[in-house]
């Protein structure tokens, strides 16, 4: 399957953070959710692919292309939308259109207008007036109004009320109906992948934990529930994260089928979600820097 | 790149017109017109340069297909611009107020010492910010105090330097004026360019 965003083997460091040996490759055509927590690396590989940061090693492709030889090519081609307002403030939306346009070879007019009576943005009010979800509108239409093959978004549906936060996965998913559209967005709502991710890419600590097919985390990752009795030395180490209380354990794993076979009916297994993936290989972690300490 | 510079333009649209203003009533009073060129060309260019220096404004023009290299030339090209359009309802002005027809000399000297400023300003703030350019010149004012220790003398040689420049055949002292601030001018935009470059946003 084709690629449009590849990273291979990306360092990148700064004080007190990493990004180490990162490899990525965002497919064409689908919506990959990329998640992570807090300072997990998430809009540093953001600013890495929209060339705002140069890596210190490792390559990075876009649409087959190197990111560094071809930057006004591949951003002719790109559609972005930051977690902050990146627009200049004291002029209005119809201003701001007339700065932008120019920039884009394949801009159109009928699409921006389009999104705006969709939106109900006001086109002669200052950007500064502008609420954030407004802001985040007018960021998307602007990111939409190109014919972009490929739509890149840190964060989107951070502050936005559940309404439009429904809307907006409506419009992206409407946006990759004929197959030629790719969207890579962050997010740390992860209930929005449910309805619309295709592919999950998980970092934490500036470590690619996993790339996969939304439905196959749940086939193979577990919550897993049982006794305190059951938890020795051995058996901790089939799990990437553990949750102890004084009743029993709560454990996620990366191998459902393994643990169905050594445990059997003593634990109870549930299907995880994607937080849980998050909490628990945080908690792993900390668990392994015990250990070696 | 010129939609960069045109871009320039639009963010200047609301304070431009106030900026014409002022500029006739200055014409009025009969203050030195060098002067007056020279302080509104500087205000209108490092106001331009400003609007750009915020993270926010650096995320978006880098995001749109822009080389950075592309983003720091229209910078200096949009100077020329703006110089341009300070001299000409300067020059216009001066002629319907005054009666008097500018000489390009006059026009000369306002423009090199533009150039001349902006030669210094832009890297300086491409490297730190705008905002650290009076702290700048102050700093070197002080060095400047401290090498006239070492060489007293100092004062009179940049001046003897001047005198040699200035009893320079006419037009062969006008060249080296074009020809060094050109110089300066280029040399600037090059370092700027590489300084931009490894910007991090």
């Amino acid at each position: 399957m084709e690629s449009v965003i590849e990273l291979q083997h990306v360092y990148k460091a700064f004080k007190g953070f990493e990004l180490k040996d990162l490899s990525i490759s965002v497919k064409k055509g689908f919506v990959t959710g990329f998640i992570g927590g807090n300072g997990a690396g998430k809009s540093t590989t953001i600013k890495l692919i929209m060339n705002l940061l140069q890596p210190d090693s490792g390559t990075i492709s876009i649409f087959g292309m190197d990111l560094k030889k071809n930057e006004k090519e591949i951003k002719q081609r790109i559609g972005f939308v930051f977690d902050s307002n990146i627009f200049y403030e004291n002029i209005t939306l119809t201003e701001m259109k007339e700065i932008i346009k120019p920039a884009y070879r394949k801009w159109d007019d009928s699409l921006f207008d389009q999104y705006v009576d969709m939106f109900e943005l006001p086109l002669k009010k200052n950007l500064k007036t502008f609420s954030k979800g407004m802001k985040m509108k007018a960021s998307l239409t602007i990111a939409l109004s190109h014919h972009a093959e490929l739509i890149i978004m840190d964060e989107p549906t951070s502050g936005l009320d559940p309404i439009f936060r429904s809307e907006l996965l409506d419009i992206l998913r409407n946006l990759i109906q004929n197959g030629e559209r790719t969207i890579f967005f962050s997010t740390h709502i992860t209930t929005d992948l449910d309805r619309i991710a295709d592919y999950i890419t998980f970092i934490h600590n500036g470590q690619h934990i996993f790339t996969k097919e939304y439905y196959k985390i749940e086939e193979e990752f577990a919550i897993v529930k049982g006794g305190p009795n059951l938890l020795d030395r051995d058996t901790e180490q089939e799990f990437i994260g553990i949750r102890k209380t004084n009743h029993g354990f709560r454990a996620l794993t990366a191998n459902k089928q393994r643990i169905e076979n050594i445990f059997g009916d003593t634990v109870i297994i549930e299907k995880p979600t994607l937080e849980d993936i998050m909490l628990y290989t945080k908690k792993g972690e900390e668990r392994d820097a015990r250990s070696y300490s | 790149m010129l939609d960069l510079i045109r871009k320039d333009m639009i963010l200047q649209k609301k304070t431009l017109p106030f900026m014409l203003l002022f500029l006739f009533i200055y014409l009025f009073v009969n203050v030195s017109t060098s002067w007056v060129a020279i302080v509104f060309c500087i205000v209108i260019i490092m106001n331009a340069f400003e609007t750009d220096e915020t993270s926010s404004a650096n995320l978006l023009l880098n995001s749109l297909p822009y080389t950075r290299k592309e983003i720091v030339s229209s910078k200096y090209i949009g100077a020329l611009f703006f110089i341009f359009l300070t001299l000409l309802p300067i020059f216009i002005g001066n002629w319907m107020i005054h009666g008097e027809i500018m000489h390009w000399k006059v026009l000369l000297f306002i423009t090199s010492i533009v150039m001349g400023f902006i030669s210094f300003a832009f890297p300086f703030s491409y490297l730190f910010k705008s905002k650290y350019l009076l702290i700048g010149s102050g700093a070197v004012f002080v060095i400047y105090m401290v090498t006239l220790r070492f060489i007293p003398d100092l004062n009179d040689r940049v001046r003897e330097v001047v005198q040699t420049v200035l009893s320079l055949d006419n037009s062969l002292f006008y060249f080296t004026i074009i020809l060094s601030v050109a110089l300066l001018y280029v040399l600037s935009w090059i370092l700027s360019i590489r300084i931009y470059s490894r910007k991090v946003f």
